[in-house]
């Protein structure tokens, strides 16, 4: 089938996402909790766009196309709804992002700097008890991609989501770290985290 | 993506196992910052495991060889490279000269790349004159590639990693890829979640087991029967493929004459796996659409490992899958290059692509190209080599990246060989256990400080790229190679492993299409066309035997080399762990070992309770050719009756309980089969008996 994307053409195969679409239009919009290693998650709504003829925004990751469907990545209200929420995010951080990171790159693309909301921050919480990866669970934005790593690419199934809204975050096993669970060490989740809440500890020492 | 953190990024591929992870190498301030998976890798999909992605640190450990040790008196002292080379060559050409070239051998390493371990073979064919080249294969899956090609063609997968997505079951024989080979045991288990029917059959209950459909735990040794059984089910319920077997193959009928033996009943006889699991299993896999066979060294270190892999090419073939996506055999190979250093020809009888010694055509090809007469009779295997050093027949060895008084079985045989030789050349990263013996050690380099390729577990040639440069005064592998070449006399004339590639391609109608620059981000799966067409899947139109056709093998089992008896009342498996790679050499040098900083024995609760053994208690275990002594773990992923450790870690010393009993066909030891004796021992006072009854 047929789609549009910025007025661009391009063929796509049934249940085709919007957001590959995009891209293989040679197109681009940012994406927050997105990674092509496990299946789309639609948590971080970063990836919103415009659908011709459709009342909101949609999330581009999740969504699949239609024959026809005129998307626009430009759209106002979409970027808008981006930005706001890619603000909130990093209003919650005690530090920005690392300008290496996804969530700082997606920032500056967004034209987001520091946020306009003071309030209450994580604390800091750093966890290196095991030799080759670290915690800094202050950085933790719950986009779920080091648990679905774990448990889609790995599968050992060690990670977890923990809490609610401000006081979510992740742990390894029962809370222990990683090395009391069923942690194999092989990097995944460091690898998928958009903003360094799980790195590896000689990146922290460089 | 640029990263301000890093001075450079280079794409490579990993140097452990036989998977073949590509990786990008993130350097700053001379040293591996990070490592990361190449999203593009074919093997490895933007993964990686605890070794590709961490188990970097041993490449700027102090105890890295960073210039030439010669032998003085009872120790080692630094000496230049020039003194060095001078006393290898003038050492080399005398016994050459004294006693002849075959007095000489060499050992390319599967850790290296393919163009190190093609210039070692031409080094010992053409500079020295001999054929006895071998490589660690030979101690590995030698059984696998002589089981490929006989029955098969061509010694390599049918297929790639790929095809477990697109099997809907799969059969994982004597292998634990969740630690052996992780980033395929992450993708098998994928694919299980998503639905894939997986039968593992090993004597211990392995993680993979947990995810599967079904698991058998045979007595080791006893994997033909298996096969058979299996057979027989597939023959006796109508699960063959007719037409495949009509078509394609020759020999089914004396197979299945020899079938009828074994029944399910019997097969459990032989092997303690209930008789309706056989069934069971003989069925998931015959009734899938598509299914694949994985198999590791479970399969090949045992005195008919070459016999079994046969028996594993029968079960494909007689049920036709085989030649498409997700009906393949998938043999893990261990090392990185353990495919590659064969395939490129650092065998004793065979030129690069399994071309024979002895093939009047093919050696005069290669008299051509480097233009000297060339051997035409085999040369030595590594347990033959070490057979003629005791025998006084081989007078000097040149070990390349290999170490054998760590790995080999029979270790006091092995120490014995290597003190009887005159002069003996070792070249690695590290001082090992092999390196003790030597007469000149050179400080060679590890993957990441070279460029070259390796081929993986799915024939696909891949390339390696320098991110640091050799330690002090240590050179890559290929300069110390051909450098030390030219001093005797034979310039092999390659500016770069860029033309070795292109010379190998020349010289082989296998890999004729095959260069670096064509090899590229996404690799070649090997035969490779002159215009660069690769093969994915192997056999789509014939099988490359003469008449095109697959062989049937109709081998019943035998027992094993070594079993039970009164003195030696259990049987000893070894095998790896997820932290370390074989000798440990890298893995014991890197943060790897505080995840993991021993070895143990797993033995069961009833051996366990039998023998007065407790989880944490020092044990002796004894075979018939050695004793070690090592730390007791209480599990029951083991049957009762069988015990396991790895070899990992030198202290513990597990090959000296291997004997010299080895596959018939290839000589590959019989690691997995050793009947030992196990004891609790203590250097403290003898046990304190509890006053408290035993419940």
């Amino acid at each position: 089938m047929r789609v549009t994307v910025d007025g661009v053409a391009v063929e796509v195969e049934p249940d085709t996402t919007i957001l590959t679409a995009i891209r293989a239009a040679g197109a681009n919009v940012p994406t927050l909790c997105f990674d092509a290693r496990q299946d789309p998650f639609g948590a971080c709504r970063v990836c919103l766009v415009g659908v011709a003829g459709v009342r909101g925004p949609l999330p581009a990751c999740t969504t699949p196309c239609r024959d026809g469907m005129e998307i626009d990545t430009a759209d106002e209200t979409s970027r808008r709804v981006a930005t706001a929420i890619v603000e909130l995010v990093l209003s919650e951080l005690p530090v920005a992002p690392a300008p290496h990171t996804e969530l700082a790159q997606v920032a500056r693309s967004l034209g987001v700097g520091t946020p306009r909301w003071p309030g209450a921050t994580h604390a800091t919480d750093h966890d290196e008890r095991h030799p080759y990866l670290a915690f800094q669970h202050e950085l933790c934005i719950s986009c779920g991609r080091c648990v679905r790593a774990c448990d889609e690419v790995q599968g050992a199934f060690a990670l977890t989501a923990t809490g609610r809204g401000f006081g979510a975050n992740i742990a390894a096993g029962l809370d222990g770290g990683f090395r009391d669970s069923t942690c194999v060490s092989c990097g995944a989740c460091a690898d998928s985290c958009p903003t360094d809440a799980i790195t590896e500890i000689t990146l922290l020492r460089i | 993506m640029t990263d301000e953190r890093f001075e450079a990024n280079v794409s490579t591929t990993c140097g452990y196992c036989g998977v073949g992870c590509r990786l990008e190498a993130h350097v700053s301030g001379g040293r591996i910052a990070s490592i990361s998976p190449a999203l593009d890798g074919p093997a490895n999909v933007g993964h990686t495991c605890l070794k590709g992605r961490f188990a970097h640190q041993f490449s700027r450990s102090r105890e890295r060889l960073t210039a030439p040790l010669i032998r003085e008196g009872g120790g080692f002292r630094l000496a230049t490279w020039e003194e060095a080379v001078g006393r290898i060559v003038s050492e080399l050409q005398r016994v050459k000269t004294e006693h002849g070239p075959d007095a000489i051998a060499g050992l390319a390493s599967s850790r290296a790349t393919n163009e190190d371990c093609y210039a070692m073979s031409r080094f010992m064919r053409a500079t020295i004159g001999t054929n006895n080249i071998d490589n660690c294969s030979r101690v590995c899956h030698s059984p696998t590639s002589f089981a490929l090609r006989r029955s098969l063609g061509l010694s390599g997968a049918t297929g790639s990693f790929s095809d477990i997505d697109a099997a809907d079951a799969a059969i994982v024989i004597g292998a634990n890829p969740t630690e052996g080979h992780p980033v395929v045991g992450a993708r098998i288990k994928q694919a299980t979640l998503r639905g894939l029917r997986l039968v593992t059959i090993d004597p211990r209950r392995i993680e993979l087991a947990d995810y599967g459909v079904l698991h058998l735990s045979p007595r080791p040794g006893t994997n033909a029967a298996v096969m058979l059984g299996l057979c027989h089910v597939v023959a006796r319920d109508g699960l063959t493929d007719r037409g495949f077997i009509d078509a394609r193959t020759e020999g089914f009928e004396t197979l299945e004459e020899l079938l009828v033996a074994y029944s399910p009943a019997a097969v459990e006889e032989i092997t303690g796996v209930p008789a309706a699991d056989i069934e069971a299993a003989a069925h998931i896999y015959g009734e899938a659409a598509n299914a694949s066979i994985m198999w590791g060294l479970g399969v090949t270190e045992h005195k008919y490992g070459s016999e079994v892999a046969q028996l594993i090419c029968n079960l494909a073939l007689m049920t036709g899958k085989l030649c498409r996506a997700g009906s393949a055999l998938l043999p893990l190979r261990g090392q990185n290059n353990v495919q590659g250093s064969s395939d490129m020809g650092a065998l004793p009888d065979t030129y690069t692509a399994y071309r024979p010694v002895g093939d009047e055509e093919v050696a005069r090809s290669f008299e051509a190209a480097w233009g000297v007469p060339l051997s035409r009779e085999k040369g030595l295997t590594i347990p033959q080599m070490f057979d003629a050093a005791v025998d006084g027949r081989l007078k000097a060895m040149w070990i390349f990246g290999e170490d054998v008084a760590q790995t080999d079985p029979n270790t006091t045989h092995v120490i014995h060989a290597l003190e009887s030789l005159e002069f003996l050349v070792c070249q690695d990263i590290f001082e090992t256990e092999t390196t003790k013996f030597a007469d000149v050690i050179l400080p060679a380099s590890a993957f990441l400080e070279k460029s070259g390729t390796f081929i993986n577990a799915e024939r696909r040639f891949q390339l390696v790229a320098p991110a640091l440069d050799p330690p002090g005064s240590a050179k890559t592998d290929f300069e110390i190679i051909t450098s030390i070449s030219r001093a005797m006399g034979h310039d092999m004339g390659w500016a770069s492993p860029a033309e070795t590639m292109d010379e190998i391609a020349a010289l082989t109608p296998e890999y004729a299409g095959v260069s670096h620059e064509r090899i590229g981000r996404s690799g070649l799966q090997w035969p490779v066309a002159p215009d660069g067409t690769d093969s994915p899947i192997l056999y789509e139109r014939e099988f490359r035997l003469p008449g095109g056709r697959a062989r049937f093998a109709a081998l019943p089992y035998k027992v094993p080399g070594d079993s039970v008896d009164g003195e030696f009342p259990l049987i000893l498996i070894t095998g790896r762990r997820l932290q370390h790679y074989n000798a440990g050499t890298m893995t014991r040098r890197t943060a790897n070992l505080e995840l993991l900083d021993r070895d143990w024995l797993e033995i069961h609760p009833d051996d366990a309770a039998r023998l007065w053994i407790e989880t944490g208690d020092r044990i002796s275990v004894r075979s018939r050719v050695g004793r070690i002594e090592t730390e007791a773990r209480v599990t029951d992923r083991i049957e009762p009756g069988h015990v396991f450790t790895a070899f990992h870690f030198p202290e513990v010393r597990t090959n000296l309980l291997i004997g010299a009993s080895a596959d018939v066909n290839t000589a590959c030891p019989e690691y997995k089969v050793v009947a030992v004796d196990v004891r609790p021992v203590s250097e403290a006072a003898a046990h304190t008996p509890a006053l408290a009854a035993r419940a």
